[in-house]
């Protein structure tokens, strides 16, 4: 079966680039899934997860990022974020935390990050995109 | 003719002094690598930006709001000039050739009828500057130390200059600062800041052939470049504060490299004099001896 090459990059570094079989990532109007092969789109992110699978549908790695954009083209996916984790090294905990002082305050910044914030928890929690 | 003692007390001084430049090349030298491999690996994101955005500018008519970042004011008035310098000295020319640039900038901006300010960042350019043009600075940042904070150092700085912009309190914005070339070679570079300016990007020609292909946006191009612009500003200095972090530890690691091999030469002519006069005194005594001894 046929690979795209991947790219997530930060702006401090490049945190993955491989061959990889399928990738989700949260377009701003709803989650895109790309199979290398796919057409032309350049698409910004919304807070979300980025899903990374093998050949076989095996899930290699899960990333959270917190906005950014995604260029797509038939043989490669390069998606340019603002700050990624690793989904895994996530902390619920301190998440929740972030959460509650957060919602004391208010501005237009403290908004953006709670949405983020938010987004990371929901990143935790859910598991629908686990197995595809 | 100095003593022995005063020649000997010299050579110590320049002793410790060498010490410690070498000690600081060693620091310097450490430094450089990894900011130069910080500098590097900011470089695929910023290369991808340009890309995407060239490949969307063009689509872009004139516009209102964020838009203008691309586009511009109209206007040719009132520029903004930041200046890039290190925090530190010791580092050769490094800080002054930005702080010398610049002002020879600001100085022909103004012999054309242009409004200019000034907004520094280091503390050698803020302290230059508050010292000749102190009434043109509308905000300075020290202490940025981009190497251990990232990201969020550059954000600051670009947060501020939109806010100045959106408010229409310039037109232009124009960086200067140390371009990163080699470990031991700076080059002093002015870069455009706002509005953006796509042709001067180095890899134009790549980009015609690749821009040819229509791609499909979501939402629309238009939402993406109001998302796109203003993190290239954030990014574009982000790039220019680590390259001018890596070339700041190259010129002091090559200042420093100097320094020490200046101080040993001194210490070697010192050595030397200090050797003779010795020789000049136990010669003396020694004529002393034999003369007196003639003369029993």
């Amino acid at each position: 079966m046929a690979t795209i090459s991947f790219d997530l990059v930060s702006p401090e570094n490049l945190v993955f680039n491989d061959e990889v079989g399928t990738i989700i990532v949260p377009g701003k109007d709803g989650d895109l899934g790309i199979l290398p092969g796919h057409s032309k789109v350049m698409s910004s992110l919304r807070p979300g997860r980025v899903m990374v699978y093998n050949e076989d549908k095996s899930l290699i790695k899960s990333f959270f990022v917190s906005g950014g954009f995604a260029e797509i083209n038939p043989e490669k996916c390069i998606v340019l974020a603002e700050s990624v984790v690793e989904v895994n090294s996530l902390e619920k905990t301190s998440i929740e935390k972030e959460i509650q002082e957060l919602e004391n305050k208010e501005g237009k910044e403290t908004e953006e990050q709670l949405s983020v914030a938010k987004a990371k928890l929901e990143a935790i929690n859910v598991n629908y995109y686990d197995k595809i | 003719m100095p003593s022995l003692k005063d020649i000997k007390t010299q050579i110590n001084s320049v002793g410790s002094t060498k010490k410690i430049t070498s000690a600081m090349k060693m620091v310097a030298a450490s430094k450089l690598r990894r900011s130069q491999e910080k500098a590097e690996a900011a470089r695929p994101y910023s290369s991808r930006l340009e890309e995407m955005l060239s490949s969307l500018a063009s689509s872009a008519a004139s516009g209102e709001g964020i838009i203008k970042l691309l586009t511009g004011t109209g206007n040719d008035q009132n520029y903004i000039v930041v200046p890039v310098s290190a925090d530190r000295g010791l580092c050769g020319g490094f800080n002054s050739s930005i702080n010398r640039e610049t002002f020879k900038l600001v100085k022909s901006l103004e012999g054309n009828g242009k409004e200019v300010q000034l907004m520094p960042v280091g503390k050698k350019s803020r302290d230059f500057f508050n010292r000749v043009m102190k009434d043109q600075i509308i905000e300075n940042f020290v202490d940025l130390n981009v190497s251990s904070t990232g990201y969020e150092s550059a954000l600051n700085i670009s947060n501020k200059l939109q806010e100045l912009y959106f408010e229409g309190k310039f037109d232009k914005c124009i960086l200067v600062f140390n371009k990163f070339k080699s470990a031991i070679s700076q080059e002093v570079t002015q870069q455009q800041l706002i509005p953006l300016d796509v042709s001067n990007s180095e890899k134009e020609e790549e980009k015609d052939n690749s821009s040819n292909a229509i791609y499909d946006y979501e939402p629309d191009e238009e939402t993406i470049l109001k998302d796109l612009l203003p993190k290239n500003v954030s990014i574009q200095i982000f790039k220019v504060l680590l390259e001018s972090d890596a070339g700041e530890q190259g010129a002091r690691m090559a200042a420093m490299d100097n320094a020490t091999r200046n101080a040993g030469e001194m210490i070697d002519s010192l050595t030397l004099k200090y050797n003779r006069t010795r020789q000049a005194f136990i010669t003396k005594e020694l004529i002393e001896i034999i003369s007196g001894a003639e003369s029993i």
